[in-house]
């Protein structure tokens, strides 16, 4: 475990490079048109929030709890990890599920072919 | 981005450049390399396996930071569920050929760059910049076994977890009539 | 019983008339047959007020009794009961109110009678008698109330009779028109008398001390004896007051410049014109004016408007009779000048001679009109004197007593018309009164009036009775002048109506079909009841005795009437009304009864009645006949009343659809409609313009999710940090 600990960078790195994923995966977003790499984007600018989670949980000082069982840490962080994991995944099953209709209706995923909803 | 790792190398004089500052340098790297990739590769199955990169090199970088469940959860949710499912996809919408679809070049992608840099400025600025001092981790060892994750989870976040799993059976239900062919 | 509490009754008695003739005199029409069911409700309908005639009798000589001079209140019931304002159903018993009541009720009486006989083989018979005995009941609260709303419910209530009565026979649309007219007018009236009550509220009601009332501004007990004091030292406030009222008593009486109702008013049966417009409704102004005579009094101004008035309205219709040919028209125009020289002497302060001519009027107006309505009658409803002519042979006692009561209105002595003419001009010429110069003026007026009076009334007289040929005998077979009313109209052929019935409605002026054209009115008009037009071989014949009753009686209170009255002592003791004696010597003067003075009057009726005889004993001039273009000018633009109603009607009616047309299509539909709209009209651009921002594209939408995260975390970090003090 000790030496675990010696592997850490710094906190600021990993939340410059959280950001920079969480970036990058926006700029994603908006600008292409398959909705599948969209979705793809979107897992990036999720995982950035991971590591920004975790990396603060790792580095912020601990609050006392009500349970005594508790470890002495942020749990929030690994949990809300978890959450996410979950959240993505139900997201990632449904989503796809809606662009395969959509295909077998369409023949055809472009984003910006779908604007029905237009005013 | 060199830069920034270069400055805030040279700054922080406790930090030492040594084995762990090397490790996380290439897992960074490899990260931000391959998120680039994701963004722009035309040909999907390129992104996806850019991604597969990423989510790799995360799941280390989580095994750096002692969050060891973590990592493993990583690499088996969502390189191995998640990202097969993508690849799934892919191949049965049959999208993998590169001019499948164009992509244009439009204001659009300027506006989100632009958006994106002032995000990551403003992140950096109000989150990283403050924050440089934080070099000694706080935290118990073992707070990324098992067994302290699953404290925490029965215990101060038992609702959240409830209600995920909620999430994931309403998730399972809907990809089924998703998938179902009109009768 | 309290011999005074009998006024209610008299009030009170028309009324359950009124409602008998209403609610079941259809069914005893239709019970007992039209013969035997008109004669029932005839008698049911003049009993009422040939007993609240007697009634009245009954009270005046409890009032002579007990002092001509006094009034007492008898009231009925509390009307207004408020903090600041009492007022009730009060009747005042004084001797000017019992001599309006006894004119009212007796003439109104006789009149009734003769309606029994006129409207015999009218369809409307009982709903005729309803209006009628209507009106009586108005008029009776009119004149006996204590107070001014009350009167002004008496007010109104004899111009909506008299709308009812005029437009009788409304099928035909020129009546309805004409009842129109009146009420329209008379509204304007009622406006100028509501104004004037009102002040009157507000001056005395704003400078008595408290303690002195119990809120009763408006009880003429209370205004009347204090009125006085409290403007003494404002006379502008009596000038304003005085004038509102008379703009009230204009549109009622028919003066100058609200008279141009009357003349259309003819246009109802002959029994309205005689007992509304001769012989009651017309006089309620003149009864106004004396009641708040103190008014007058303390404003010198006013009285000289009031005077002068009367004067132009009397010279104006006497001139504007001569160029009248239906004989209904001749007589109204002659009672606007009558009521002309009765506003002469309440401008010059002798109210109480306006009042004896009142009552005069009444009597040979009402015989005058009662005995054209016989002469029509007896002419198969031909109106126009150029188709009489020794009627004499024919209609014996319609013809001698109207004779009388022309010779009554031309102020032959020692008929009634000559005492009560002679007291006013008397009056008014000598006058000492503070406008006495324009009383002087007046009474000269008066007196050329008085010539003109005595010359038309020669003209209409000898054209219809005693002039040698019978001229109906040179009518056209079916060349009757206006048959094609049918009975519907009793009015002349004035080609003034036509021209408005002709332009009633439009298309482009109606486009949803709201009025009859003239062709459906024509099918819509039932021939009332089938008459046989006047022709050539026409023999009249004489009115039945229910009709030349009331015409006998008139004509003898005529001849006795003026005589009895004014060698009657207590004649100017029971018209002075008690008030006066209040006022400082020396402000009314009674006439001098010298010769010089009868000399003038006794001269200009001479006079008026010699130039007449002269032109029209021999029948209709060449002149006058029935091609109006041979006409003298003067008289032909006198037939048009000098173009006064063609200014009026054509500025008001045209100038009134007018601002109501701009005000349409300029402000309610233009600005109202407008901004109505414009809002619709701006929630549609605003929408419009949103509804760019609803492309669709997936990639925008996110791209804006984007830019406004981007902006919210900027804005946390910018300001919201600055203001918490942390980093």
């Amino acid at each position: 475990m000790g030496e675990v600990r010696s592997l850490m960078a710094p906190l600021w790195m990993y939340l410059a490079l959280g950001a920079f994923l969480f970036a990058t995966g926006v700029v994603g977003v908006v600008s292409r048109r398959n909705p599948i790499v969209i979705f793809m984007c979107i897992e990036l600018m999720l995982n950035s929030v991971n590591l920004t989670f975790l990396s603060l949980a790792r580095f912020a000082p601990w609050l006392p709890v009500a349970h005594e069982l508790e470890p002495k840490a942020w749990m929030g962080g690994p949990a809300a990890v978890i959450f996410v994991m979950a959240v993505a995944a139900a997201e990632v099953a449904v989503g796809l599920g809606i662009i395969m209709a959509i295909f077998r209706l369409r023949d055809e995923v472009d984003v910006d072919e779908m604007n029905l909803l237009r005013g | 981005m060199e830069g920034i790792w270069g400055a805030g190398v040279a700054q922080l004089a406790p930090t030492q450049v040594g084995g762990p500052m090397l490790l996380f340098a290439v897992l960074a790297a490899v990260a931000v390399a391959s998120g680039v990739g994701v963004v722009a590769f035309n040909s999907p199955v390129r992104s996806a396996l850019c991604l597969i990169a990423n989510f790799l090199s995360l799941a280390l970088l989580y095994f750096t930071l002692g969050a060891e469940m973590l990592g493993i959860i990583q690499v088996v949710v969502y390189t191995g569920a998640i990202m097969v499912l993508f690849l799934f996809v892919l191949m049965l919408l049959n999208l993998a050929a590169p001019g499948a679809l164009r992509e244009s070049r439009d204001l659009r992608r300027l506006g989100a760059g632009a958006l994106a840099a002032a995000l990551f400025v403003l992140v950096v600025v109000q989150a990283v910049l403050p924050l440089q001092e934080a070099a000694s981790p706080q935290a118990a060892d073992y707070y990324g076994t098992p067994m302290a994750l699953g404290r925490a989870l029965f215990t101060e976040y038992v609702w959240p977890f409830e209600l995920a799993s909620v999430l994931l059976l309403v998730g399972i239900v809907g990809s089924i009539l998703l998938a179902k062919r009109r009768v | 019983m309290d011999p005074f509490a009998l006024i209610w009754w008299i009030v009170l008695l028309p009324l359950g008339g009124a409602l008998v003739q209403a609610l079941f005199g259809g069914a005893v029409v239709r019970g007992l047959g039209p013969q035997n069911g008109k004669k029932v409700m005839g008698f049911l309908a003049v009993l009422p007020v040939a007993l609240s005639f007697l009634l009245g009798v009954a009270v005046l000589q409890a009032h002579l009794e007990a002092g001509a001079g006094t009034e007492r209140t008898v009231v009925l019931a509390p009307w207004i009961d408020l903090a600041a304002l009492k007022v009730d159903f009060a009747a005042r018993v004084d001797s000017l109110s019992l001599l309006m009541v006894l004119v009212v009720t007796g003439v109104g009486a006789l009149i009734h009678l003769y309606a029994t006989g006129y409207m015999a083989e009218d369809r409307d018979y009982t709903r005729f008698f309803t209006y009628m005995n209507l009106f009586v009941v108005y008029m009776l609260v009119l004149v006996t109330a204590d107070n001014l709303p009350l009167l002004f419910v008496g007010w109104e209530g004899v111009g909506l009779c008299s709308y009812l009565l005029i437009g009788f026979w409304y099928r035909d649309l020129a009546n309805a028109k004409a009842a129109n007219k009146a009420f329209i007018v008379n509204r304007i009236g009622d406006w100028g008398f509501m104004l004037g009550m009102f002040l009157i509220l507000v001056c005395i009601a704003a400078s008595v001390p408290e303690a002195q009332t119990d809120g009763r501004w408006l009880d003429f007990g209370f205004i009347l004896p204090r009125a006085a004091t409290y403007l003494a030292d404002r006379p502008e406030l009596a000038t304003a007051i005085a004038l509102l009222l008379f703009v009230g008593a204009c549109g009622k009486s028919a003066q100058f410049p609200l008279y141009f109702w009357l003349p259309d008013a003819m246009a109802g049966p002959t029994p309205v014109s005689a007992l509304i417009h001769a012989a009651t409704m017309v006089t309620a102004g003149v009864y106004l004016v004396s009641r708040m005579h103190i008014f007058y009094v303390l404003s010198p101004v006013a009285s000289a408007v009031v005077a002068s008035v009367g004067a132009f309205t009397a010279l104006f219709a006497a001139l504007v009779a001569f160029g009248q040919t239906d004989i209904k028209k001749v007589l109204a125009y002659s009672t606007v000048s009558q009521l002309g020289f009765m506003f002469i002497a309440c401008g010059a302060g002798v109210y109480w001679a306006g009042m004896f001519h009142v009552a005069t009027h009444a009597f040979f107006k009402a015989l005058l009109f009662l005995g054209s309505g016989a002469v029509i009658y007896a002419m198969a409803h031909n109106q126009d004197l150029r188709n009489y002519g020794n009627l004499r042979k024919y209609l014996p006692i319609t013809c001698w007593t109207m004779f009388l009561g022309y010779l009554a209105i031309a102020g032959v002595p020692p008929l009634a018309g000559f005492y009560s003419k002679e007291a006013i001009l008397g009056g008014a010429l000598a006058s000492r009164h503070a406008a006495a110069s324009v009383a002087v003026w007046a009474g000269w007026i008066g007196l050329l009036t008085a010539a003109l009076t005595a010359a038309y009334m020669t003209r209409l007289t000898v054209l219809t009775f005693f002039s040698g040929e019978e001229r109906w005998r040179r009518l056209q077979p079916a060349h009757a002048h206006d048959g094609h009313h049918g009975h519907g109209t009793e009015m002349a052929v004035h080609p003034e109506d036509h021209s408005h019935s002709a332009h009633a409605p439009h298309d482009h002026e109606d486009p949803h079909g709201f009025f009859y054209t003239d062709e459906e009115l024509a099918a819509r008009a039932e021939p009332e009841e089938h008459h046989h037009e006047l022709e050539a071989s026409h023999e009249p014949k004489e009115a039945p005795p229910s009709m030349t009753f009331p015409l006998v009686v008139l004509a003898l209170l005529s001849v006795v009437g003026g005589w009895g009255l004014q060698h009657w002592a207590g004649l100017q003791e029971f018209l002075q009304y008690p008030g006066v004696q209040l006022l400082p010597k020396g402000t009314i003067q009674e006439h001098p009864h010298g010769v010089p003075l009868m000399a003038l009057s006794i001269g200009a009726a001479a006079l008026g009645i010699l130039y007449g005889w002269i032109v029209y004993r021999r029948g209709l001039p060449a002149k006058e006949g029935f091609d109006e273009s041979a006409w003298h000018p003067f008289r032909r633009w006198a037939g048009r009343q000098f173009g006064y109603d063609d200014l009026v009607v054509h500025t008001g009616v045209q100038g009134g659809d007018l601002v109501a047309k701009s005000l349409w299509k300029g402000f309610d539909a233009g600005v109202i409609d407008g901004i109505a709209n414009g809002l619709g009209v701006l929630a549609c651009g605003l929408g419009r313009g949103l509804k760019a921002i609803q492309t669709g594209f997936v990639r925008s939408y996110a791209l804006l999710m984007l830019a406004g995260a981007v902006a919210l975390l900027a804005y946390m970090v910018a300001v919201l940090t600055r203001i918490g003090g942390g980093n």
